[in-house]
């Protein structure tokens, strides 16, 4: 069986290795000069202390949006998982599957519904 | 072989997980559990479970960790060191973790596990297909739990929209 | 059909949203009416196919009495806490649809934990349940005190979640197959004295999660939070829905897949059961306020119940087999601590306070609450001519005939104990003189329910017939012949 996975793990290496390469490298030749708003958790060339007094304390909003997204592709990626051994399946198992996954689905548009309903998709 | 690569796996995940509870920086602490996640997979590929394996790549190392990134997000930049635990917590943790530990090898490590029963083997699977024999089952046997994650997965929307989004008028009368 | 209660509750729970999706706002009126209806259908299923004793989908689910003993315990919780949530819930959430429907749901999860015979369906179930439960504690959104409670009770519960479901892979390990009856099967053929072993410390890391359930101390931290936190008809549901189908689950797979080992779990169970009630009374001596206090009471009461289960045994025709003992306890807490409730919840909706200090005076502002009151607090300490009394006779009797004397006479104390904090309120209720003295206004469908509840408490009191029966049928499955 591992023969079989050997190719993955040969992949999977090489994908471990290409990016390390550069890093790395970089690693070695750039400068270093730490300070605190360079190892901030999304740091994005803004210097902290620039800002204004009172917008270094606050907590900065983000989108409440960019999470329930999240959530939502989690939701539906759970369905497709669920999916894909049905379709895999299906001529060992007849039309009541399809019921079954009709079932499965018709909840799922339900959710869909409901999200879409209390204004989930837009991005106002 | 396969012995050697579970024990390669074995302690890639380990290692990983004492990353993500040990390291201080969040984003760094999600990798390392984005780690975890993919020697799991691997671990379920040994247990001729590919499947499983793919499935466990695809929820959690995709879906759940950008979950986690995006709240990692959310978090104010001023609060990235974590509230620390009293010490005292922090020594009982330790010990009645070690105590746990030593129990549950003490009582695992002499376990002699049943032999594989069942129609499904590792051969028997492996001549059926993996995804196959997933779905043979689940849409048979395993049909009501499956049908009672639709509903889980309807409430955890409804649930999510409750608690993180204020009531817009959504019937326009 | 035997899973009709089931589909009811999936149907309505759905119906009860998309109504609320599409429908006008006098249309949404009536959710909590289609709620109800709902669960008096589902209880009507329920004593439709009452008498079946059918295992279905390959095993995992049971359609036995003693499952639709809590389906009819579920399905009446639900309908009562709809009724008495219709007028808390104006004005404090704009999303009475959701709450009813996920409290649909929630009673789902109920009646499929109280079916549950596979560890999969077990998981999922509970699984199901908390994350409802979680969803209506936090369901306040605008209030902070509603939002920590949810994240305690979510962090408390993820994590005795997952030490369970380690419990579950060992059992699952071990025995090699999900199904409770195959395990104990298993289990029963081994020679091997290292399953010996796991089969023992795999149901302690289970009962972590079922524990958490029960709130059994040492799992029982989150449930003063929650309870304090959660909108009051919320906390009236997790004191007694969880509770009871923790029980279920518990008493299910205590007898039928580990009988064998019983000998081993009986001291264990013997002294949780002891710490529970003790630290659950003590604590609830230094309490002031009122939903908190209730929250370790019920802790408490969950120690007294599982004295039923030490207590148990089911060979004999002795009418204290233990397991009767824990179902009639869990019938008559029902309505003695949603009473218990619905009272808070009286006061609450008229004046918003939850402090005991609040209730001075009581009996001249809302006599009929004050003595209602009496009642429910006389059966929770277990006082005759009370439901509590009954519950705890049997519970205490079983231990008795198992010869636990300690056992039970320190079930005696700790009534006793229970005593001084419920005549804390009383006193405060009947002797203390009211800030405010303004007459309280109880709603019409809470003074309804209250009457319901009381009524309860006293009838199971003046003729158990109907609920010894019922308790004795719902037995069958064990093996009892009655």
């Amino acid at each position: 069986m591992l023969d079989r996975y050997g190719i993955v793990a040969i992949f999977a290496l090489l994908a471990v290795i290409f990016p390390a390469i550069p890093l790395l490298l970089s690693l070695v030749i750039r400068p270093k000069k730490p300070n605190q708003s360079k190892k901030a958790t999304y740091e994005c060339g803004l210097e902290f202390e620039d800002f204004p007094e009172e917008a270094q304390n606050v907590w900065v909003q983000f989108r409440v949006q960019y999470y329930l997204f999240a959530l939502i592709f989690v939701v539906f990626d759970i369905e497709v998982v669920y999916l894909y051994p049905w379709a895999v399946a299906y001529n060992t198992l007849g039309p009541f599957a399809l019921v079954e996954m009709i079932v499965f689905l018709g909840i799922l548009i339900l959710a869909l519904a409901y999200a879409w309903r209390n204004g989930l998709l837009e991005w106002t | 072989m396969s012995l050697l690569v579970f024990y390669l796996f074995a302690a890639i995940a380990v290692l990983a997980a004492l990353g993500m509870v040990v390291l201080r920086n969040p984003v760094h602490s999600a990798l390392s559990l984005a780690l975890v996640f993919v020697s799991l997979a691997a671990m379920y590929v040994l247990l001729s479970a590919p499947f499983i394996a793919v499935a466990q790549v695809m929820i959690y190392a995709g879906a759940i960790l950008i979950l986690f990134v995006f709240v990692i997000m959310l978090l104010s930049p001023g609060t990235d060191q974590g509230v620390g635990a009293l010490k005292a917590q922090r020594g009982l943790a330790i010990l009645f973790g070690a105590a746990l530990l030593v129990l549950l090898i003490a009582v695992l490590g002499g376990a002699v596990l049943p032999p594989t029963r069942g129609t499904f083997t590792p051969e028997a699977i492996a001549a059926e297909g993996d995804t196959q024999a997933v779905g043979a089952l689940l849409f048979t046997n395993f049909l009501l739990p499956f049908e009672i994650t639709s509903i889980l997965l309807l409430v955890a929307i409804v649930g999510v929209i409750v608690l993180a989004k204020k009531r817009q008028s959504i019937s326009k009368q | 059909m035997l899973i009709s209660p089931e589909l009811i509750l999936a149907i309505f729970g759905m119906l009860v949203l998309v109504v609320d999706l599409i429908g006008r706002a006098r249309t949404r009126e009536w959710l909590p009416w289609v709620t109800v209806l709902g669960f008096v259908l589902a209880f009507a299923a329920t004593l439709y196919i009452w008498g079946s004793n059918a295992s279905i989908f390959a095993g995992m689910y049971s359609v036995d009495m003693f499952s639709l003993f809590f389906k009819l315990l579920a399905t009446i919780a639900g309908t009562m806490i709809v009724l008495v949530s219709i007028d808390y819930l104006r004005g404090r959430t704009t999303r009475q649809g959701e709450f009813f429907s996920i409290f649909t749901f929630s009673i789902l999860a109920m009646t499929m934990m109280a079916s549950s015979a596979s560890l999969l369906m077990i998981y999922l179930s509970i699984e199901f349940l908390s994350y409802t439960s979680y969803l209506l504690t936090g369901f306040l959104r605008e209030d902070k005190k509603s939002n920590e409670a949810a994240l305690k009770y979510f962090l408390y519960g993820a994590i005795t979640s997952a030490v369970m479901l380690y419990g579950l892979s060992l059992l699952y390990g071990v025995s090699g197959s999900l199904n409770l009856t195959d395990i104990a099967t298993a289990f029963a053929n081994t020679v091997d004295p290292s399953v010996r072993t796991v089969a023992l410390v795999a149901p302690a890391l289970v009962l972590a999660g079922l524990g958490f359930k029960i709130s059994l101390v040492p799992f029982h931290q989150w449930a003063p939070d929650a309870y304090e936190g959660a909108p009051t008809p919320v906390t009236a549901f997790l004191s007694v829905g969880p509770k009871a189908v923790g029980f279920a689950i518990l008493l299910r797979v205590a007898l039928t897949t580990l009988p064998i080992y019983q000998a081993s779990w009986i001291p264990l169970l013997a002294v949780i059961s002891i710490i529970t009630m003790t630290l659950g009374n003590l604590v609830a001596l230094r309490q002031t306020n009122i939903k908190r206090l209730l929250a370790y009471s019920s802790i408490a009461q969950a120690g007294y119940m599982l004295i039923g289960l030490v207590g148990v045994n089911l060979t004999g025709n002795s009418p204290f087999s233990g397991l009767n003992g824990v179902l009639i306890y869990l019938f008559a807490y029902l309505f003695t601590n949603l009473g218990a409730f619905i009272c808070v919840i009286a006061i609450e909706n008229a004046t918003g306070a939850v402090n005991i200090a609040d209730y001075a005076g009581l009996v001249r502002r809302a006599p009929f609450v004050a003595a209602l009151f009496i009642i429910f607090f006389l059966s929770l300490a277990g006082i005759p001519p009370t439901a509590g009394f009954i519950g705890k006779f049997f519970v205490f009797g079983a231990a008795l005939r198992e010869g636990f004397l300690t056992l039970a006479a320190i079930g005696v104390i700790n009534s006793i104990i229970s005593v001084f904090y419920y005549f804390a309120v009383i006193r405060a209720a009947f002797f203390l003189d009211a800030k405010d003295p303004s007459p309280i206004r109880i709603t019409p469908l809470v003074t309804a329910m209250l009457t319901v509840t009381a009524a309860m408490v006293l009838l199971i009191a003046v003729y158990p017939q109907p609920l010894f029966n019922l308790a004795a049928w719902s037995m069958g499955m064990f093996g009892v012949v009655k």
